[in-house]
């Protein structure tokens, strides 16, 4: 079976698809090591054992969140890309355009967040942006948003080239979800995995894309016209409706790389079923629906959209979840798995990602919400998933592609030990979090009573440890990435 | 075809008919507007094939067509146009001309050569501009239009919502269902030689 | 270089496009005709034409007679529910507000009905009366026809419809007529305080 050639020729990087494949991928490391000097310096003020003024703290956090997430999407988009356009035509242009948007975007956003100040944090409540109450100029908001929509239209253009290539090969999206295999036929058995989950994405981020794009434009009209008052509940809405699923894409973009290279190292192949292709085709639906259960704190919200949103995220995250968690278990079981780092690092995102998702529904239901769904609670885990999770699934992507220059998957002695260390200080840092949010309700940013300290100090210093190992890993890739294939190594040879 | 055309133009420029379509701010965004642009999109296979060849070594990939006609519907959306177009015979006259010349035209010669990201794009961004101004007419406590009331242009913005709304479900049964032929993008990639 | 005419013609329709709407919008700053209007006055000052009319007391006054004052316009009908109060009790608050001007004369407040055929010199006067009037310097008047109320509500700008419930919708605003006589500034209606503290640094160069 053609998936378990360890770097199958279809993968081969042309040396222009390689400029854009290291463009993305060095850039996301860079920008991953300084958003996590941010977020050091942020838990080593909460700790007491740094001094920083709240308007910057609130600076960093805009910069920290904004950027994670959106370095997320990138990179992870990269992800979709690299192994989609094995099975359907993309064009370069599109991968390259929404580069460059999201750098223009990001431009904006670093110079609304440091030359202007803003600091109403990535996902904003409406009125915040445009009523700062002195804090910072209109101008810095309206920059920060135009910023995102930049970044959104990139994203656009991308998905709607891997639309066009996928209808095109299979006809329409419907098809290439497998919608037709759900109650009966037979199931393509090389219908790629890699399809079926970018499609998802393609379907459930773009309507999220446009929904920003509404309400994006609408925060701006509001700066120029304070006279239009939006309804801050539907402002609310549609701004987690669009943040819920730009980063529940990065999950389902990132995911890919398990799907593509797991049965490689364990040299078993991981076949398409039903169950999976019905997990894919409910959770499409659920996580455009499920985003309520980021307000369900908010009293004026109806009630029925809370409960439904309690409902779905019990249901939503779980089939894809599920399938996928049980699949690779199955997968690697009794498999003579190669243990080397990128098969580390597909191991270590199921399991971040497995235990991530317990926080959150933890989180999801109502009446825990209500008390936990607090400044540490809520980043402990989005920071579990993400950090442990969907991280290690790119960075088991930039190892395979390192590999496949020599032939050989990387492993060296650093390597051996950057794991265990990014492993141990993010289980420190989230586990932090998590216990700080447990203890405490409705904590502030701002306040550090002292019973609060501990678990602060405790993050710090678990942040620090990812810090180090992201500085090596990213010093590793880069150098990797940008050393190129081996002559002599004809598989991935430029062209 | 143009004789067509320009009948057509010329009944719903016709007093009778312009006063019941600029009698409220619906009729005025959602009728005569969306007619006006028909009987460009109409006219379009009067033109013959020599200008229409001409045509296309300007508009690779429909782009500057599309974009003409997005930027004409920019104007036409400012609310003190649609005023003056009332209040103005002049107005009035660049109205008559450019919604099916710079809107309607250009739509039907560059939807052919746009590929399927443009016309995405473009799609996109129309949902996304009825659900923008739709939203706006709502909320909006004051008049935008002196001639119109605010009932008119909170009902414009209901319609404009449903519309946003019907246009993005078709569009996603469209991708999610539809047949697709890519014959017209063969087309495309012949005219580029 | 197909490619390059359409990037060549694309710019075209970019720079065409945008210096349209820049002149639609007045370099992007009105939308709307109404904030046209407030923007225009503010920029040229509009000499606004002799009206003829007829104050609640029956007198036959005319707008010429005015000049040489400040003069703050807006138009009602005294039958409005909505906006009209809003302007009714504005004027009287400026009464207060504004009370030495007025005595002295330098400033005059007037309000114009666009709906003479009912109201009569009678209705005007109870319009003042509803609304507090303080009883110096606030004249109500209407035209005496039908043309003399469509040359000053052309005069002003103002708009009125037919709300469909047997009243009218129009822009509520009140108006600044410089002592040459041209209209220097609108303001919105509902906002007493602004005019007040607008006209003091008026009077007071």
């Amino acid at each position: 079976m053609a998936a378990l050639t360890m770097y199958p020729e279809s993968e081969r990087l042309s040396a222009g698809e390689r400029a854009a494949f290291n463009l993305y991928m060095i850039s996301a490391v860079i920008l991953f090591v300084l958003m996590m000097l941010l977020g050091v310096i942020m838990r080593m003020a909460q700790g007491t054992w740094l001094e920083v003024p709240p308007d910057l703290f609130y600076q960093f956090l805009s910069m920290h969140g904004a950027g994670m997430v959106g370095t997320m999407g990138m990179v992870t988009t990269a992800v979709m890309w690299f192994f989609l356009r094995k099975y359907v035509n993309l064009h370069l242009w599109a991968f390259v355009a929404n580069y460059v948007l999201f750098l223009l975007g990001a431009l904006c956003i670093i110079g609304a967040i440091f030359l202007g100040r803003y600091a109403g944090l990535w996902t904003f409540l409406y009125p915040l942006p445009t009523h700062s109450m002195g804090m910072w100029p209109n101008a810095s908001g309206a920059w920060f948003m135009i910023g995102y929509l930049l970044i959104g239209v990139g994203m656009l253009l991308f998905y709607l080239d891997a639309a066009a290539g996928l209808i095109r090969k299979y006809g329409n999206l419907g098809r290439s979800l497998g919608v037709q295999w759900l109650f009966g036929g037979t199931i393509d058995p090389e219908h790629p995995k890699a399809v079926v989950a970018s499609t998802m994405v393609i379907i459930a981020n773009s309507l999220g894309i446009l929904a920003g794009a509404v309400v994006l434009v609408m925060y701006l009209v509001g700066i120029a016209y304070p006279e239009f008052k939006l309804d801050p509940l539907v402002a609310k809405n549609l701004t987690y409706w669009f943040g819920h699923m730009y980063i529940n894409a990065t999950i389902y973009m990132g995911v890919i790389a398990v799907y593509e290279l797991l049965a490689r190292y364990s040299g078993r192949p991981y076949a398409i079923s039903r169950p999976f292709l019905w997990s894919w085709a409910a959770s499409t639906i659920f996580v455009i629906i499920v985003f309520p259960h980021h307000l369900l704190m908010d009293y004026a919200q109806p009630r029925w959209v809370s409960i439904t949103g309690q409902i779905i995220s019990y249901s939503a995250g779980f089939p894809v979840f599920l399938v996928t968690v049980w699949g690779a278990l199955a997968n690697i079981h009794r498999s003579g798995m190669r243990w080397t780092m990128p098969s580390r690092l597909l191991i270590l995102s199921m399991f971040g990602w497995a235990a991530g998702i317990l926080p959150a529904i933890l989180d999801g239901t109502i009446s825990i919400n209500r008390v936990m769904h607090n400044t540490q609670w809520v980043p402990g885990h989005f920071h579990f998933y993400l950090l442990l999770g969907v991280l290690p699934m790119a960075l088991a992507l930039m190892y395979h592609v390192m590999g496949s220059y020599r032939n050989q998957a990387p492993n060296s002695g650093a390597d051996r030990l950057g794991l265990p260390l990014y492993l141990l200080g993010g289980l420190v840092f989230t586990l932090a979090f998590l216990a700080a949010g447990h203890l405490s309700v409705a904590r502030r940013m701002s306040s550090h009573l002292p019973e609060w300290v501990f678990t602060d100090q405790m993050g710090a210093a678990g942040a620090i440890l990812v810090l180090l190992a992201m500085i090596y890993f990213a010093a590793r890739i880069s150098i990797g990435l940008l050393r190129g294939p081996v002559s002599g190594h004809a598989a991935h040879a430029a062209a | 075809m143009i004789a067509g055309s320009v009948a057509a133009s010329l009944v719903l420029a016709s007093p009778p008919a312009r006063g019941w379509l600029e009698s409220s701010m619906s009729a005025q965004m959602l009728l005569q507007l969306p007619l006006l642009a028909a009987i460009g999109v109409c006219s379009a296979s009067a033109i013959p094939a020599a200008v229409r060849g001409a045509l296309a070594r300007w508009d690779r990939w429909g782009i500057s067509g599309l974009l003409l006609a997005s930027m004409t519907s920019l104007v036409w959306m400012l609310p003190r146009a649609l005023d003056a177009a009332v209040d103005d015979v002049g107005v009035a006259a660049a109205k008559y001309a450019t919604v099916p010349l710079l809107i309607g035209l250009p739509l039907a010669l560059s939807w052919g050569r746009a590929g399927f990201v443009l016309r995405g794009v473009f799609l996109a961004e129309t949902i996304a501009t009825c659900f923008r101004l739709g939203w706006l007419y709502r909320v909006s406590p004051e008049r935008l239009c002196s001639n119109y009331l605010l009932d008119d242009q909170q009902r414009l913005g209901d319609w404009l919502m449903v519309i946003g709304a019907a246009l993005f479900l078709a569009l996603m049964g469209k991708l999610l269902l539809g047949r697709f032929d890519f014959r017209t993008d063969a087309q495309a990639q012949e005219g580029r030689h | 270089m197909d490619t390059l005419r359409t990037l060549l013609l694309s710019l075209l329709i970019v720079i065409a496009g945008g210096a349209t709407l820049g002149a639609a919008t007045d370099g992007l700053r009105v939308f709307t005709t109404e904030s046209a209007r407030r923007l225009a006055v503010r920029e040229h000052a509009v000499r606004v034409p002799d009206l003829a009319l007829q104050a609640a007391n029956g007198d036959q006054i005319a707008l010429q007679d005015l000049r040489g004052n400040w003069l703050l316009v807006d138009f009602i009908y005294t039958r409005c529910q909505t906006y009209c109060s809003v302007l009714g009790s504005d004027f009287a608050r400026l009464q207060d507000r504004l009370a030495a001007p007025l005595a002295s004369g330098r400033l005059q407040l007037l309000s114009i009905s666009f709906d003479p055929e009912h109201d009569g010199p009678a209705q005007l006067a109870a319009y003042q009366r509803r609304f507090g009037d303080r009883g110096s310097g606030w004249l109500a008047a209407r035209p005496l026809d039908a043309e003399g109320v469509a040359a000053a509500t052309r005069a002003f700008g103002i708009r009125v419809l037919d709300d469909g419930l047997g009243g009218y919708v129009h822009n509520a605003s009140i108006a600044l007529v410089d002592p040459q006589g041209r209209l220097v500034r609108i303001f919105d209606a509902g906002q007493p305080e602004v005019v007040a503290a607008a006209l003091q640094a008026v009077l007071a160069q």
